[in-house]
């Protein structure tokens, strides 16, 4: 999943460490570590005005997580408008009838809290870690700003979100070859453009565009809130119903239409870039979790991808040696078609066409041999234990809460780990064969230009005054 | 949860929240032992999960790497987890993913950290394996080279990064060939020449549980993870000889320009000076005056002059990396090309404000209210937990820290922090990295020095 957050983690990296192993980055571990049985001591309500609700208590320590999903995503964005979503999302940060910009974060930090938001695709979220005694107050906060949207210093804002821009995409290799390689995968659904939206649509984006999509998106009908923590679920509820149960619904948005149609023979996109090493994107077109094939290809994506015994890292990283690193995405909790991505940067010296026959060999094992019997029962293994970590972090759980809400229903992730556990070797050859062939793949390839600009030589160093 | 039976316990919530009182009956429970080998073992239970954390810190970070071998502790900590005595490296990690545990060694810039977290049925294989990682590890020459070419590989793929070019640049320029002054992972040159008899004899040298600290945070019971450790690590006797202290680094009065050219579309910003250790006593003062200054995000003054006022960037912050010895205290943002001279002259405006101007009393109270309020946001999970374990020990913090933190932080006055203001900001003494499009940026200080 593409997140686009709205500030970064405040860490210093004075001293960064290079990542010298390969990291295999999951883009589904989230959907991995769900919480079955923690779903019966969900509380719920709906509220009359179509808010969703979701209570669940977690005592292990003083700490709770407050987190308001709108289902509205950059998918909703229409041609010349994309960034609209995740513009919005940096604004109600910037005020309403009652707060001044940024005064949100300042009151949940003066009550022992941190706060931020995203944007994906499909939704986007708001969310408090928080002492547990304070809950009150984003609760409060988050009701204010979805009723009183106000924001002030729009032109500023606009102007930070086109420097994260740069920052997230034009400056960063990888993200570059994912936005070019994501917008020749998907030709008619929304997914093509990225979630922070082009350049030129961010620059011609207004107040009044931002003021409409609020008014249309953010009513209570289309938000689930969810807390976590370390209280009461009784009186959470009760200060939830109370803060938001007056709030009005904005105008009816129009109805989703699209869809992606079947890709019908490989397509190939190239970016030129500062960079020093190629890199490589293979993109399937795969269903999401409304298809019983999302289970296969979830653990397709473990056996190639997860751990260090996987068979693309022995084969590239260790046998071979061809690459720095390689990962494999799949989120099947998007709302629309999703892609089974396989990303690889080049070693200094091998070339992007023989990496990529290298990964195809893999993928043909798979539509050609059965997985092994303790390899199928290592990958659900992972499934199993990635599960029970990701109820450590009462975030985690709030997110998976209200994702699965978004989809339908939280119960659904009751059946999280009985259907991997259902996985067989056949069912996973079944999917390779039918997703992981030549005709239904984009691939992206990464040119190297080199670091330096164009026109000029290299730095110098110097003492002023 | 409940807190459990244990003789020593961190009353975290009755201290913390002596301000802001919370009806929570939880408490974060930690029991102290030393191991028959003379490791400090600190252990807090935790059973809501049947999952098991454990942490061990040696003396083995990017600190003790020798001249002209940097990147040898980064490198050393990754060979560990290349099969063992027993285990070639492809047993090794089949074993561990089979089991869906994570056992890893990571060299950062003090200390390396070596251990596991695993799901309650599998702690006792988890700890066999890592065990055997650290008490015997194959370390065998192909598996070295091989990993040396990953280290290199990974080196000049950061180098893409001009967030990471900035940051190395400036460290270099600050503290040199101190042992601050390298990047962890070393550089292309210096990793290249690494050879397996280096990364040997570093294991040697550095691998060992005299001095070692263990944070082990899970499903436990103390007395008999301490059983379990005296047992698997009994083999790792002594100590790791002191390392003196580096001579604080000196900036001569001036701005210290450092232009790195590259094909852009943002100026990477850093700008500093040195800074101070962990030890330093001034630490709380300072942690208070930076918040206000740039370490409290949207409610510090940076924020609010180059971010929400000027839209100038969308990250900015600073801070004081406060290590075993001083380290620096740094302002970090990107901004684009052509607006770099701007955001560098709203920075050291910022700096020279704050040590003028006592902070108000309102920021004072804003940044109390958030250091000692959020503090059990470092407990919401097990890795922070055994991670602020570690922190507590290796830096002397006392098992009442958790007590003590707040009393700190609350005894601060607006004068202090502009004492400290004064002490320990440099802006006339400073390093100021620029990698960007030089060409578009044309940094010049005539516009972003005083006006």
């Amino acid at each position: 999943m593409v997140r686009v957050m709205r500030s970064s983690p405040r860490c210093p990296f004075l001293f960064p460490a290079v990542s010298a192993a390969v990291i295999v980055v999951l883009m589904f571990a989230s959907a991995a570590s769900a919480l079955a049985g923690l779903t019966d001591h969900v509380e719920t309500e709906t509220l009359p005005n179509g808010l969703k609700v979701l209570v669940l208590e977690n005592h292990k320590a003083p700490v709770a997580t407050l987190s308001i999903f709108y289902k509205v995503g950059s998918r909703n964005e229409q041609v010349g408008k994309t960034g609209i979503s995740h513009l919005c999302e940096h604004l109600m940060f910037r005020g309403t009838k009652k707060l001044g910009p940024e005064q949100f974060s300042k009151i949940i930090q003066e009550n022992g809290g941190t706060d931020n938001a995203f944007t994906t695709a499909d939704y986007t979220d708001y969310f408090e870690i928080i002492n547990a005694r304070n809950l009150d107050v984003p609760i409060r906060l988050e009701a204010d700003r979805m009723a009183n949207f106000d924001p002030k210093g729009f032109d500023a804002e606009k102007a930070v979100v086109m420097e994260e821009r740069r920052l997230r995409t034009e400056d960063n290799p990888e993200d570059a070859l994912y936005e070019i390689t994501k917008a020749q995968a998907y030709v008619e659904y929304p997914y093509h453009w990225p979630v922070i939206g082009w350049m030129s649509d961010i620059r011609h984006l207004t107040l009044k565009d931002a003021l409409a999509y609020h008014a249309m998106y953010y009513s209570p009908r289309n938000a689930v809130v969810v807390a976590v923590g370390d209280f009461e679920a009784k009186r959470v509820l009760k200060q939830i119903a109370e803060a938001f149960g007056s709030i009005k619904n904005g105008p009816e948005a129009p109805p989703f239409t699209q869809t992606e149609q079947e890709q019908k023979g490989e397509r190939r996109v190239t970016l030129k870039h500062a960079a020093n090493l190629p890199a490589l994107i293979v993109a399937y077109h795969v269903p999401n979790l409304r298809s019983p094939s999302a289970y296969p290809i979830e653990i397709a994506g473990e056996v190639l991808g997860d751990g260090k015994s996987s068979r693309l890292y022995q084969d590239l990283v260790v046998n071979k040696q061809m690459v720095v690193d390689v990962s494999v995405g799949y989120d099947m909790t998007s709302f629309g078609p999703q892609l089974f991505t396989v990303s690889a940067q080049m070693r200094p010296g091998v070339k992007t066409k023989d990496v990529l026959a290298e990964i195809e060999k893999q993928l043909a094992a798979l539509r050609d041999k059965p997985v092994g019997a303790e390899e199928l029962q290592k990958a659900k293994n992972l499934e199993q234990a990635e599960f029970v970590f990701g109820q450590d972090s009462i975030f985690q759980e709030a997110m998976l809460l209200g994702v699965y809400q978004m989809l339908g229903d939280y119960h659904m992730l009751d059946q999280y780990i009985p259907s991997i556990d259902k996985v067989t070797a056949a069912g996973v050859r079944r999917v390779a064969r039918k997703y992981f062939i030549k005709s239904n793949r984009t691939v992206g390839v990464l040119v190297p230009t080199g670091l330096l600009p164009h026109e000029a030589g290299g730095g110098k160093q110097g003492m002023i005054r | 949860m409940k807190s459990r039976t244990t003789i020593l316990s961190l009353t975290l919530v009755a201290a913390v929240f002596a301000i802001f009182a919370t009806g929570s009956a939880n408490a974060l429970t930690i029991k102290r032992m030393t191991l028959q080998n003379g490791a400090v073992l600190l252990v807090s239970p935790q059973h809501l999960l049947p999952m098991v954390t454990v942490d061990i810190a040696f003396d083995a970070g990017a600190r003790r790497d020798p001249k002209g071998k940097a990147g040898l502790a980064s490198l050393t900590a990754s060979c560990l987890t290349l099969g063992t005595k027993t285990l070639t490296p492809e047993e090794f990690n089949r074993k561990v993913d089979f089991m869906g545990s994570s056992v890893s060694v990571d060299a950062g810039r003090d200390y390396a950290v070596a251990g596991f977290t695993s799901l309650k049925k599998y702690e006792d294989q988890s700890l066999e394996l890592l065990a055997q990682a650290l008490t015997e590890p194959r370390l065998a020459d192909k598996d070295i080279l091989r990993k040396r070419g990953e280290q290199v590989a990974g080196i000049k793929s950061s180098l893409e990064d001009p967030g990471y070019v900035a940051s190395v640049t400036f460290a270099k320029k600050l503290f040199d060939d101190g042992p601050y002054g390298n990047p962890i992972d070393g550089t292309v040159e210096s990793v290249g020449k690494l050879t397996p008899a280096d990364v040997r004899a570093f294991y040697q040298q550095h691998y060992k549980m005299g001095d070692a600290v263990i944070a082990v945070a899970g499903d436990v019971n103390p007395e008999e993870i301490k059983a379990k450790l005296d047992k698997a690590f009994a083999a790792l006797k002594g100590t790791v000889p002191a390392q003196a202290e580096p001579e604080a680094p000196k900036v001569a009065p001036g701005i210290h320009l450092n232009l790195v050219n590259r094909n852009v579309a943002q100026a990477n910003v850093i700008m500093g000076f040195g800074g101070i250790a962990r030890s330093n006593p001034d630490f709380y003062r300072l942690q208070v005056m930076n918040y206000v200054l740039g370490g409290g995000g949207f409610a510090s003054r940076l924020m609010q002059s180059v971010r929400t006022k000027a839209g100038l960037a969308y990250s900015i912050y600073s801070g004081f990396d406060a290590g075993k010895f001083p380290g620096p205290f740094g302002v970090v943002l990107q901004t684009k090309n052509k607006s770099a001279n701007q955001a560098i002259h709203l920075v050291l405006q910022q700096l020279g404000e704050i040590r003028e101007k006592p902070i108000s009393d309102k920021e004072l109270a804003a940044a109390k209210k958030f250091l000692i309020g959020s503090f059990p946001l470092k407990f919401d999970r097990l890795s922070s937990i055994a991670s602020f374990m570690l922190q507590v020990e290796l830096n002397k913090l006392g098992l009442n820290y958790a007590d003590e933190y707040p009393k700190l932080i609350d005894a601060i006055t607006t004068q202090q922090t502009l004492e400290v203001a004064k002490k320990y900001l440099h802006p006339d003494a400073i390093v100021l990295v620029v990698v960007a499009n030089q060409r578009e940026a044309a940094i010049k200080p005539a516009d972003f020095e005083k006006q």
